[in-house]
């Protein structure tokens, strides 16, 4: 809990700010990452554009191995947004965990932490089962290819840090502080004793 | 895309609209154009580093950075569509505002490198998206209409009085001329904020009036004009209340002071406003009244040792802040007018000189302030400025504040100007 502050006792007493019920928070974790997955799944990259790429460019023979590990990432998504959720869901998991590895080896802090932002927690074979699988379907095509696909058919926009308002803005992190070299009354060799009032 | 060298408030935008992609046109400044983001509320790191609440904590903001970067990256008419219209954002940056952690707090700041790097993140972060908000001109090509811009900011509360506080407490230690001049144009191109401001006062006033009472002490003002209450002879002072409670009262004290303190260093020109309510007299008989009855509890009740000491220091703290105080309303209602050569001068140097002498009554305070800022340099600088100053009168004026030193037992560390400037008077 916060400590008291003049500025709640103004925002109770004063009729100077707007009087929000703020007890209740109206997005918790939950819905926030439902929401992110909504985002995502508006994305120009779907499911049905990576199977038609991997059908397009690979031979017949390559084929029925790569079918295997679509399905292997699949069920790895089923596994991490769980099973109460529909085909459009778990494809949408499926497109997330492609993108997030098809240039990873393995499985990073990074990588960990984006799949529990969109998702919450999940299990780790999970996460596993599909680097590896989408490791070796990427391994049948080259990953420069595979990386122009996804650039041309991403719609998302990742943050243009360099547009940032406020990037070259000089801001200092002080803060106000006690003063630790505040003498104190007992440590000089006061003697509190004498001055006890009885 | 925005068009150039139309202001905001003005601009129509034409937008693919609906599944065919048919395109429709509407104000650029329409909550349909607003994106559905779901910002989060800021909740502070944890007190414990329990991994689990650090972990918790740390999704929790990585979100809350993420959101606002993005925020930050938007052109300047989608920033401001989001500003408007979107609930969520402005409950995200009043939940920081109220409960981001202060250097201050007894929790302080966090240790954990991990979770001081979000913080840090977040922190920057929210004082951009403030300073965005606080500018109606960003470029040649993105600017609002000042007036649309001061109804904007006001009628949907993106500043309000707690929260210009709490931003010059969090941010203006290192940031004072930024702020400043965010402050200085909100008030600027919205008046409105002068007068909340003048409606806020009395409500701090009120809050110096709790602690005394908490401490068991009767404000001045409420001495004869309110009936005592019939259990008041029960009420709790600051020797006997409880010791957590003695506790806040000292972090509120505290919490108050530098508040106060950082909004008037940061934008002085709400000084004034202070002094039409008298503040500065309020101010000394707080401090000579509460400081000594809490500086007593705080060194003879039993405490544990590193709360006793933290105590202290708060307390010692606030002194200064007050006195800080003090010496801003002063110097920016009295002196800096004089030194300027106003036109009245004679009635800004009647007013220093009557603060001063109502400084006399309150023995302590004026023996603090005094220390901190001589008060002989300011008669000094008056006798330059004003040479028909009464003599008599400044001589009994650091005559007071002499006694004022030996009647709180301090010496002086260095020879009392006062005593050679009344002196110099003296002799010539």
């Amino acid at each position: 809990m916060s400590p008291p502050r003049l500025t709640g006792a103004l925002r109770s007493f004063s009729s100077v700010s707007k009087q929000d019920d703020l007890t209740q928070d109206i997005y918790d974790l939950k819905s926030k990452r439902l929401k992110r997955q909504e985002i995502f799944a508006r994305d120009g990259l779907t499911w049905q554009k990576i199977v038609q790429f991997f059908t397009q460019h690979l031979e017949k023979k390559d084929q029925p191995a790569a079918n295997h590990e679509l399905k292997n990432i699949l069920q790895a998504a089923k596994q991490i947004v769980g099973t109460d959720h529909g085909q459009d869901t778990i494809e949408s998991a499926g497109v997330f965990l492609f993108k997030t590895f098809y240039n990873k080896d393995q499985i990073g802090h990074e990588e960990t932490r984006a799949i529990k932002q969109m998702f919450g927690p999940f299990p780790a074979s999970a996460a596993e089962m599909s680097c590896a699988a989408v490791g070796r379907l990427v391994a049948q095509i080259g990953e420069s290819q595979v990386d122009a696909f996804i650039q041309t058919q991403s719609s998302l926009k990742t943050v243009n840090r360099s547009s940032i308002f406020g990037r070259n803005i000089a801001f200092s992190f002080d803060t106000y502080v006690l003063d630790a070299q505040d003498p104190l009354p007992w440590s000089e060799g006061t003697d509190t004793e004498q001055d006890m009032d009885f | 895309m925005a068009c150039a060298k139309v202001p905001l408030d003005e601009l129509h935008v034409t937008e693919p609209f609906g599944p065919q992609g048919k395109e429709r046109t509407l104000p650029a400044l329409h909550p349909d154009r607003k994106e559905e983001r779901c910002f989060l509320a800021y909740k502070p790191p944890p007190e414990d580093s329990t991994p689990a609440l650090v972990e918790e904590f740390l999704e929790h903001a990585q979100f809350i950075s993420e959101d606002l970067e993005w925020l930050l990256a938007l052109p300047h008419d989608k920033f401001w569509v989001q500003v408007v219209f979107d609930e969520s954002l402005q409950r995200c940056l009043d939940s920081y505002l109220r409960h981001a952690p202060r250097g201050l707090d007894p929790s302080g700041l966090s240790s954990s490198p991990a979770v001081a790097d979000m913080q840090r993140n977040i922190h920057r972060f929210v004082f951009m998206v403030f300073l965005r908000m606080a500018t109606h001109k960003e470029s040649k090509e993105n600017f609002i209409t000042p007036a649309v811009f001061a109804e904007i900011i006001y009628n949907n509360y993106l500043f309000d009085i707690p929260k210009i506080l709490d931003l010059c407490v969090l941010f203006g230690k290192g940031n004072s001329q930024l702020l400043h001049k965010m402050i200085e144009n909100i008030f600027t191109q919205q008046p409105s904020y002068y007068g909340d401001l003048d409606e806020t006062i009395p409500s701090i006033i009120q809050v110096f009036d709790m602690i005394l009472q908490k401490c068991g002490i009767q404000p001045e003002n409420t001495g004869n004009s309110q009936p005592l209450k019939l259990n008041a002879n029960k009420c709790l002072t600051a020797m006997s209340m409880p010791e957590e409670e003695l506790a806040d009262l000292v972090l509120y004290m505290c919490d108050t002071c530098t508040t106060i303190q950082s909004f008037l260093d940061t934008f002085p020109e709400a000084c004034s406003t202070f002094k039409q309510h008298n503040f500065l007299n309020r101010l000394s008989s707080f401090y000579e009244m509460a400081v000594p009855d809490l500086e007593k509890a705080v060194k003879k009740r039993n405490f544990n040792r590193s709360l006793q000491e933290d105590m202290w220091r708060r307390i010692s703290y606030s002194r200064k802040k007050m006195v800080e105080i003090a010496h801003l309303l002063l110097q920016h209602t009295c002196l800096q007018p004089i030194l300027e050569g106003s036109e009245n001068m004679v009635s800004y140097v009647e007013d220093l000189l009557q603060d001063f002498t109502a400084f006399l009554q309150e023995k302590r305070f004026l023996a603090d302030y005094d220390e901190q800022f001589p008060i002989a340099d300011d008669i000094s600088l008056l006798q330059q400025a004003f040479p028909h100053l009464d003599d008599t009168r400044t001589s009994y004026l650091l005559q007071g504040v002499e006694s004022s030193w030996e009647f709180v037992g301090k010496k002086r560390s260095f020879p009392s100007s006062a005593n050679h400037s009344t002196g110099a008077k003296s002799k010539s």
